[in-house]
């Protein structure tokens, strides 16, 4: 199912867009005037990938900042761990080395590509 | 993750960062796969592309100091090589990075020392 999710002109090059097609969360990519369209959610731990970067065909996830390659939806890094400098208090202690944990053990996944095409004034991405 | 992707990509993120830097990716491009091949390594072990030439220690603010690309942290020390410490990188007008000798931070030192300048790290 082809669906308009933008209008040529509104995503600025190097900008993102967030389209709910459906049931669908996507996110429409402005790679240097090329137009990619993947999953809106982070193959790690489901960021919302519009609020991360775009720098030419790769999007950073915000949240641990994954990196996809928007072409392809391929993951190409493990999630960046935080590093705090100052010692957290107790119970804060114990939930970041029970985060710390959960984030060893959780794998990174290949985002969904969309086959998107722009006719006329419009973006189109193609929805399964 | 697929090693050649990461490295593709560190590529395109390092050539950004270096270039106003006035270096270049080395002419030797064996090298340089196997440098990065490395980093993307310590990346998926420690989070981070560090320097596949220099240890890693218990203290984090050096060891930031080591990320790649890392010549900021050693500007003066790197251009006086005119490469950087492991040689993925050299300056933009060197063609033969074999001709480039790895100096220690104490021999730059003394070097500089003896010249009536230097850096401090």
């Amino acid at each position: 199912m082809l669906l308009e999710v933008a209008k040529a002109g509104e995503i600025a090059p190097g900008g993102m867009k967030f389209v709910k097609a459906g049931e669908r969360e996507i996110v429409v990519c402005n790679s240097d005037g090329r137009y990619y369209a993947v999953d809106r959610r982070c193959g790690h731990m489901s960021g919302p990938l519009e609020m991360g970067a775009l720098d030419g065909t790769i999007v950073t996830c915000p949240m641990h900042h994954v990196q996809f390659d928007v072409t392809t939806g391929e993951a190409l890094n493990r999630p960046v761990p935080e590093y705090i400098d100052e010692p957290l208090p107790g119970r804060w202690a114990e939930y970041m080395k029970h985060f710390g944990t959960l984030m060893a053990n959780t794998s990174v996944c290949n985002i969904k590509t969309f086959p998107v095409k722009v006719d006329g004034g419009a973006i189109q991405v193609e929805i399964d | 993750m697929n090693v050649e992707s990461r490295k593709r990509s560190l590529r395109y993120f390092f050539a950004k960062v270096v270039e106003p830097l006035g270096y270049k990716f080395t002419p030797d491009a064996e090298l340089a796969e196997y440098l990065l091949e490395q980093e993307t390594h310590l990346e998926e072990k420690h989070g981070s592309p560090f320097c596949p030439c220099q240890g890693l220690t218990q203290n984090h603010e050096a060891n930031m100091k080591i990320v790649c690309p890392c010549i900021p942290f050693h500007r003066e020390h790197f251009d006086y090589m005119k490469r950087c410490w492991c040689g993925l990188f050299v300056q933009k007008d060197v063609s033969d990075p074999d001709s480039l000798p790895q100096i220690s931070y104490e021999e730059f030192r003394k070097a500089k020392d003896a010249s009536g300048s230097g850096e401090g790290r």
